[in-house]
């Protein structure tokens, strides 16, 4: 079964470059964006067109890269650098300035090097790590007024209070839809998958927000003719996984190919790069602070340290999207020298096995060579997840008995 | 087959009692008679591997006895750790900082600072009668531990493993972090996880981005600041008072500006009046971190700096630095090359980057301490954007008429990695002298491949 809508945004994203390119010549500004607390709705009150800058799954690239920021940086910052040294990639090709926030700090080095070397015109937002003091918000409220004044700057225009309203409640209702198109591919007898869906999501990173959301709302539309009544439950016949980690950029599908290859089915995630950042972002004041302060609230990155496990707000949310998706497994996606994923590895493993459920550790970066040890990894988690569905399945026949 | 071990010669015992005592933090003092004796008899037994002859981790087998404060650098290094326990037995504070970053708060708090380094050497020498390779075996499967429970992926653990097995009485984590490093910022966190919870949490938080130009920042890490202190006095039961800050900030300014001076007259002269061993230890008194204990660190730079004059003064050469070596300065955290075997090749360290940084400006004494304790922080050149950092950095190698660099950076430190090369780009085109940058391990021994470049840099200069 496919959805029609699926087909014209993949359509409109082929077409999209070109169309940037005529938006330049009109006078429109591209900025390319990368992190995961840069306030989007901003950059579009301000009349720039937002494109994020999130490419993998190249290990050429990564190669390129390494040659300005090191191999000891993460594989997709490398990558990053590596694009834009080369710059042939048709979005990067067509900023005409960047803005990064400092949230993971190898972003921030990737900015410093992109900066230097190709002499990018780059806008840094600075992101606290005690994020959750209210000197720290304080210090991210200035922090969001000087990124809005150098954007202004670039806009040569202040920024009006009525168009980032109206941004606001555009990307409000984007987040919303996204919400409610989400819900479809953990269902029973889905209609459209969580690999549809995610790239659904990152098409958004890229298109006219105006479009996209009308393209959310068509898809919205569509699932609702063929499921009217979405259930999620846990018991389908499935090992049903869900994806936590490093995140996985448009380009890189590796890991997401090798799980639906071995039969796991995919139905949540709390990447950066999909649903995550969509959630719980509740702007209660129109301005640049009240927007930016919104983004920090969310459910943090996992670059920023908190420093009590029982009431780590990434914890809670993990576990209530796997509650809300009925996942029976982690597949928890660490890249190379991503040090704010990996560090937490084991201790995501740990809390989560209390609760009884499995996580696999996949480490992997961009390069081919580890696909079938990552193969082997994977198809033994899912058998052993199907097994163990299995027996209590059986357990519970028993005791019904 | 045994190994060969160095002894301090009976011949320079002499001279060496006429050096000045050692005054501590608590008022004790030890005297020149009582150092010698502890380097001659106990030490040697304690840890053979210090005074082994080993040139592969630096250790030669002749030392620069002439200079006396050489020696009671020495003295304060062996006997960190049992001056660790003997300050926990009697109830003071310690607190896990990370490098690079001085430690004006934790003093004014009357709480021990120590950085990495200093960690894993209080837990080294627990353990005594152990050679080199001994030592390095059993760091090693300690560090296996902490990788388990960190990331394989960590440059270095911080002690994180002599901390959460409560072999170490370190009652609070409290690193400035991101600041040089973001290994350290999660490595914070993986306390939370540990079995010891005991041990206090706290996250100083240094912004980025033009950080010292934005009053907010400066604001902002006031703040965190105060709140670390805040953190520190809850261990310690007392209260730190503004005017106990500024009182710190004095002493350590004091430390720095005879650093800076020592540094200067080291590097004001032809003939280097140490070798680069030497001159690292002593210069690096300036921060009054390097011993744990800021008034011995204080004592012996004071004096240090007496005797560096007089060497420069009669042109006295420093003990087995080659004729005209070629000039090094060595860039990154955490990092140096194996100086004896550098200085066997015909070549010096003249400086450092790390740990100098922090030293070679002063903080502000008039008005809000904290205001100007945060200022200072948000300026350390080394935390500045690529050009500000690289152009502070010439300087450095201008004053210190170094003619090769070398960035190094550890295993997994990508927050320096990322920047080797823009810096030594900046500096290849502003002042056009040799460099390279050098990837090593933090927890390995000096590699024969290490040196080999190393040998062939110095070769080429």
């Amino acid at each position: 079964m496919s959805i029609k809508t699926l087909e014209k945004v993949r359509k409109r994203l082929e077409e999209r470059p070109e169309e940037l390119k005529r938006a330049r010549e009109d006078g429109r500004k591209v900025v390319g964006w990368v992190g995961y607390n840069v306030p989007e709705e901003i950059i579009h009150a301000l009349g720039f067109i937002p494109v994020r800058i999130a490419v993998g799954g190249d290990d050429r690239l990564v190669e390129v890269g390494a040659r300005y920021a090191s191999s000891k940086t993460c594989v997709f910052i490398r990558e990053i650098v590596g694009a834009f040294a080369e710059n042939q990639d048709p979005f990067i090709q067509q900023t005409d300035f960047l803005a990064f926030d400092a949230t993971c700090l190898q972003n921030y080095r990737a900015a410093e090097v992109i900066e230097y070397f190709f002499k990018k015109d780059v806008v840094v937002l600075g992101v606290p790590r005690n994020f959750d003091w209210d000197e720290a918000k304080q210090y991210f409220a200035h922090e969001a007024n000087e990124f809005t004044r150098l954007l202004e700057e670039r806009a040569e225009a202040p920024l009006d209070a009525s168009r980032l309203a109206e941004s606001v409640a555009l990307y409000n209702d984007i987040r919303k839809t996204l919400k409610s198109i989400y819900v479809f591919q953990a269902a029973k007898d889905n209609v459209i998958s969580w690999e549809e869906v995610y790239d659904l999501i990152q098409a958004g990173e890229l298109l006219d927000k105006q479009e996209y959301l009308s393209l959310l709302q068509q898809t919205l539309a569509e699932l609702q003719e063929l499921q009217q009544n979405p259930v999620i439950e846990g018991d389908d016949g499935n090992s049903r996984l869900f994806i936590s980690g490093s995140l996985i950029p448009r380009g890189d599908r590796k890991l997401i190919g090798i799980i639906k290859s071995v039969g796991g089915r995919i139905v949540g995630d709390d990447l950066w790069s999909g649903i995550l950042p969509h959630l719980d972002l509740d702007i209660k004041e129109i301005s640049p602070a009240g927007v930016a302060l919104a983004y920090l609230n969310r459910t943090p990155h996992a670059a920023l340290p908190y420093l009590d496990l029982a009431s780590d707000k990434r914890l809670k949310k993990l576990h209530e999207l796997l509650s809300e998706s009925k996942a029976q497994g982690v597949i928890y996606h660490t890249l190379r020298y991503c040090d704010p994923f990996t560090f937490k590895a084991k201790e995501t493993k740990n809390v989560l096995a209390k609760s009884g459920i499995p996580l696999l550790e996949i480490h992997t970066e961009y390069a081919g060579s580890d696909y079938e040890a990552m193969k082997t990894r994977v198809e033994a988690f899912v058998e052993m997840i199907k097994i163990k569905s299995e027996i209590t399945e059986e357990e519970g026949v028993l005791a019904d008995a | 087959m045994g190994k060969q071990l160095f002894r301090y010669s009976e011949e320079h015992k002499e001279k060496f009692l006429e050096s000045e005592n050692i005054t501590f933090n608590d008022g004790s003092v030890v005297t020149s008679e009582e150092i010698w004796h502890y380097l001659t008899v106990e030490g040697p037994k304690k840890y053979p591997g210090s005074f082994e002859v080993n040139l592969y981790q630096g250790n030669r087998n002749s030392r620069d006895e002439t200079l006396p404060t050489s020696l009671k650098t020495h003295y304060l290094g062996l006997t960190f750790s049992d001056r660790m326990e003997k300050a926990k037995d009697r109830g003071k504070s310690i607190a896990f900082i990370q490098g690079g970053q001085a430690v004006d708060p934790y003093t004014a708090a009357d709480t021990i600072a120590l950085r990495p380094g200093l960690v894993n050497q209080w837990n080294r020498d627990l353990v005594h009668g152990n050679d080199i390779n001994k030592e390095f075996l059993r760091r090693k499967e300690l560090k296996e531990k902490a990788f388990h429970d960190m990331s394989f992926e960590a440059c270095q653990t911080g002690g994180y493993e002599h901390i959460q097995a409560g072999n170490l009485r370190v009652d609070v984590i409290a690193p400035f972090t991101v600041l040089r490093c973001s290994d350290v910022s999660y490595g914070v966190e993986a306390h939370r996880h540990g079995p010891n919870k005991n041990v206090k949490l706290i996250n100083v938080d240094y912004p980025l981005r033009h950080q010292a130009d934005k009053p907010w920042a400066i604001e902002y890490f006031a703040q965190n600041l105060r709140k670390l202190v805040g953190t520190l006095d809850e261990v310690t039961g007392r209260t730190t008072s503004e005017e106990d800050l500024l009182a710190s900030i004095k002493l350590h300014n004091e430390g720095r500006r005879l650093g800076t001076e020592l540094s200067e007259l080291w590097w004001s002269t032809d003939v280097p009046p140490t070798n680069s061993a030497d001159r690292a230890s002593l210069v690096g008194l300036g921060n009054l971190d390097n011993h744990g204990d800021v008034r011995a660190s204080l004592s012996v730079l004071k004096e240090a700096k007496k005797f560096i004059a007089e060497r420069v003064k009669n042109g006295v050469k420093g003990h087995a630095v080659p004729d005209n070596p070629k000039r090094i300065f060595i860039l990154g955290s955490c990092v140096g090359i194996n100086t004896a075997r550098s200085e066997d090749s015909g070549a010096i360290v003249v400086g450092k980057d790390d740990q100098w940084s922090h030293c070679s400006t002063l903080v502000e004494e008039e008005g809000d301490p904290f205001y100007n304790l945060a200022k200072y922080t948000l300026e350390y050149p080394y935390e500045q954007s690529i050009e500000k950092r690289a152009q502070w950095t010439i300087e450095q190698i201008k004053k210190s008429r170094a003619d090769g660099v070398i960035f190094i950076h550890n295993w997994g430190c990508n927050t320096q990695a990322a920047v080797a090369r823009p810096i030594l780009d900046v500096i290849k085109r502003e002042i056009g002298i040799p460099t390279y940058i050098q990837e090593r391990d933090l927890h390995g021994l000096q590699h024969e491949q290490e040196q080999n470049r190393v040998n062939a840099f110095i070769e080429m200069l």
